[in-house]
Parts: C-alpha cells; structure tokens; sequence
C-alpha cells in the first residue's frame, strides 16, 4: 500500500457533552452528514461505508439515516479504540478506492459513555476479568492502566510532575479550544486536587465522559482537488498488533505497557517516506496519561522512558516544538475515541485553528491505541 | 486498608480450580496436563493445541510483585465506597515467570508496594469467599 493515494475530504462532529440527549445513531448520523457537507458532496455522492464492531449499528442503518440511496462497498474495522477510527478505517478506504469500489467513503462513529453500564461494560463481560480479577478489586482502566504507571516509573522513573505536566499540556491546548470540554486552566495544584482514583492517576490522567460523534470522508487524492479544501492526503498507515486477548492483556504480557505501537510507527513512517523530526505536531490517544507517554515515545518524538519528562520540559504545549493534542486530546477536550484527534489534525492541517493553530502545519502524525493493536497514520497537507 | 467484596461468578468453570485452592490454602493455577507447562489465565483453547487437557496445581507461594495500583475509588459495578483503600497486587509466583495473579497486599504494616517487592501468598476473607493477598517478605 502507497502513500498518498486518499485524502480526508470532509469531516463533521457533534457537541461534545459530558452527558447528552440523543441516541448514538443520532449522533453518528449528525456527524456524518456534518462530514458529508464539509466536503461538498451529497449523500447520495457515499457510495462506500466503514463502520466500527463496537458502535452496535452496522452500515446499512447508517446508510438509510444519511439518505443515501445505495452502497457499492462496506467493511468494518476489525479493531478497537483509536486503531479502528484513526488507521483501520482509512486503509480499509483506501482498499476500496484503489480497487474502484467506491468514490467516496463514510466512516463515522459515536459513543454514549453514559449509557447503563458505563464505558467499562464490556470488560467485565470478559471471563478472566470477572473469574480472576474483578473479586480481587482488579477492574476498570483507570486501575489497569494505573499498574502500568507505577511499573513505567519504577523502569524509567516519574514523578507526580512530570506525570501531571501530560494533564497540564493537554489542558492548556483545550483552553484554546471553545468546543473542548474541559477549559478551566490546570496547575500542578489544581491537578493534584482533582480526585485520586487508583495510584498514581487521578481524574485529570483519564480521559473524559463524552457523549459525542464524529465522521469523515475518504476519497481519492484526485477527486480530492476538485473539492472545496485544502488536499489533506494520506501518506502513511500502520497497524500492529499482538494476540494477547483482551481478557489478558493487562496483566499477562511480559511488558503491559509495550502496546504496538513500535511496529505501527515503523510501517507508517515508512510508507509515507519521512521521520519523526518531519512532523510539525501529532495527536496521541490519550486514554489515560501514562499510555499518552509510551505513545509519544513510540511515535518516536523522544527516547524511550523520556516521555513524561519530554511533557513537563514543554516541548507539547502550546508555541513549544512538538504540539501534541492540540484540541485538548481525549482528557481535556473529549472522548470520542480517535476519530477527533484525526478531526483535529485535518483542521489544523488545513490552517482552520485560529488561537490554537500551529504555524505553517504541514505533516501530523495520529497515534491510536485499542488494546492489542495499536495504529499510527502519517497526514500532510499538499 | 480495606477488602475488596465482590462475587465470584462461576457460572464459567474454568476459574473454579483457583478457588478450591484459596480454600485448601494454596495457590494453584492451571498447567498443561501433558506437558507440565503453566497456562494462565486458563483459556478455553490452549493456543495451538485445542486437545490439550489444562489441571490445577500448586505454584509457588513466595515471589514478587510486577506492579501493584492503590485502589481510591473501586470502578467496580455496585457501591464500593466502604471497601476502599486497598491495594492490588500482581503476583508473580517464582517458580512461573512470566504468570501473574491479582490479589491484594496484606499485613504490610505501613511498607509501601513497590514494584518487585518480595511477597508471600496467604489467603484472604472476602465475605462468602477467599481472595488471593499477598504479604511483604521480611528479612
């Protein structure tokens, strides 16, 4: 597979609100037609659908509510969290351009954290967790990802500053953001007052409660031209993965911190053909602070085990020489998971940010986390 | 600090093994009858080899904690409000690198959890039924 051969031609979203009215179709469907809109195209211009296994409404019910009259090609992203919005998705587009099944794919996705259940619903539905580790008070992923943390700091040493400065970096970009949903500023006072959920994270180290959606539009580099933005075209997709369950993965793999995230970055910066140093900033999914550092590091914008202290040097924040999250990433400007990092590079790319815009934006990198896979997708702006 | 009270659901038995143990005062995880290899968590297949037959023994009581998180606020479903602090620990047995056991820290009077700290098994009362702790080796 070749770089620069799609682009990301329309884009939409919804609010993003700590707890919403509408229903998740309402949602995706408001988005897409957002993303649709964008583009200048029509629905009945959507002739190719990428829907996602955990959103529970597959593409013919996308489909019908957008209006479109028919679809020439679908798929769904075998993959979780940030892997499936922000690189399964795209490479299963370009598939289906490439081969000329379709002009114009959808790709859209929505969450109701607060539905009964909460976000965590899934995990104790997985056998392990509920046999072996939910009656040992083993359960949600502030506390899997908050074992994580003290193991990183026990390899590579953190303090609780250099920890907080990733909640303060994100924060600090999201006060710039008037969609975000967290805006108040953030200090290492104001973090450390924010409830402790298991050590060493807190709230302001998880990602929010959102309910909101987002959608995008692929299309070929060409038809892209002809098209009212910029050309935000793909130059690199890569995914990796390990086959550790999810029932297991957070506790029985060697290192529960080493996500596959090496081996993606790897396949992306190859097949766009640049380095870390090209990128002008990145967007990492940030589910919890700890898994934003090991990303960062994978991404390759500093060493390994530098990543908190590559956050509390400065280098993310704004006016600083690597901006990461720069709409407040999913801690401080919403969860709706990947899909508004990758909004969120396309209109930076484009030059659309005002107060938050990084100058002269040209090549973004999307890291996306989803369990035991893991995505990085390279976009540039012609 | 506190102890986690949530209910063993063993409508899947393949986790039952584990439980006798704590009963019997052992920990026992699951090993490949055949090969004596351990195989944990036990999964429905043993990757590679869907015959194989998985049997509980014993495994070692001393050993170390991978990484451990102090529970502040239990995610757990329900109200947990008076359960908590309490501190995870997963376990790794010394005679199975690479297996780890979710349990809490116990009798630790006051030593901190650190990752590798040296610990020992001994079981737990969790209301109708035991849970896996781990005490601090003192030396």
């Amino acid at each position: 597979m070749k770089g620069n051969k799609i682009a990301i031609t329309g884009i939409g979203e919804t609010a993003f609100l700590r707890k919403g009215e509408e229903t998740v179709m309402q949602m995706m469907t408001r988005a897409s037609l957002a993303a649709i809109a964008d583009a200048g195209l029509t629905p009945a211009d959507i002739d190719g659908h990428v829907s996602n296994k955990y959103v529970g409404h597959p593409s013919e019910e996308v489909a019908h509510a957008i209006g479109a009259a028919t679809r020439r090609f679908t798929a769904v992203a075998d993959t979780a969290g940030g892997t499936a919005t922000t690189g399964d998705a795209l490479r299963l587009a370009q598939l289906a351009i490439e081969a000329g099944l379709a002009r114009h794919v959808l790709v859209p996705y929505a969450i109701r954290s607060t539905k009964p259940g909460g976000v965590y619903g899934f995990h104790a539905r997985e056998p392990q967790k509920a046999g072996l580790e939910m009656p040992a008070g083993f359960f949600g992923q502030p506390t899997y990802f908050a074992t994580m943390a003290n193991r990183y700091a026990h390899e590579f040493g953190m303090t609780e500053e250099e920890l907080a400065s990733v909640s303060m970096t994100y924060r600090a970009w999201a006060a710039l953001t008037p969609s975000a949903q967290k805006r108040d500023p953030m200090d290492l006072e104001t973090y450390r007052q924010t409830p402790m959920i298991a050590t060493p994270l807190r709230v302001a180290d998880c990602c929010l409660t959102t309910d909101g959606g987002g959608a995008y539009v692929v299309s070929a580099v060409e038809a892209a031209r002809d098209l009212p933005h910029p050309v935000i075209s793909v130059q690199g997709v890569g995914i990796g993965y390990n086959n550790y369950p999810h029932g297991v993965l957070f506790t029985q793999k060697p290192c529960t911190f080493d996500y596959p995230g090496w081996d993606s970055a790897a396949q992306a910066y190859a097949m766009a053909g640049v380095d870390p140093k090209d990128l002008n900033l990145a967007q990492v999914y940030d589910g919890f602070s700890i898994s934003a550092i090991v990303q960062t590091e994978m991404l390759g914008l500093c060493d390994r085990g530098e990543g908190a202290r590559f956050y509390a040097a400065g280098h993310a924040k704004p006016g600083g020489r690597m901006p990461i999250n720069t709409s407040g990433g999913h801690m401080s400007g919403g969860y709706v998971p990947g899909i508004n990092l990758l909004i969120e590079a396309v209109r930076q790319l484009r030059g659309q940010e005002g107060d938050r815009q990084v100058p002269d934006a040209r090549l973004c990198a999307v890291a996306g986390l989803g369990g035991n896979n893991h995505s990085t997708t390279i976009l540039a702006r012609d | 600090m506190g102890i986690p009270i949530y209910p063993v659901h063993l409508e899947d038995p393949l986790f039952q093994g584990f439980y006798d143990g704590l009963d019997a005062g052992e920990l026992r995880i699951t090993a490949d009858a055949e090969t004596g290899e351990w195989v944990w968590y036990p999964p429905e297949v043993v990757p590679g080899r869907p015959d194989a037959v998985l049997e509980w023994r014993p495994v070692s009581a001393e050993g170390k904690a991978y990484s451990f998180t102090t529970v502040i606020r239990s995610l757990l479903p329900g109200d947990h409000k008076a359960e908590v602090p309490y501190t995870v620990i997963l376990f790794e047995p010394d005679d199975a690198p690479g297996v780890r056991i979710a349990g809490i820290l116990v009798d630790d009077d006051g030593v901190e959890p650190a990752c590798d700290m040296r610990l020992h098994f001994r079981p737990v009362e969790a209301g109708d039924h035991r849970i896996a702790g781990f005490a601090p080796v003192r030396r």
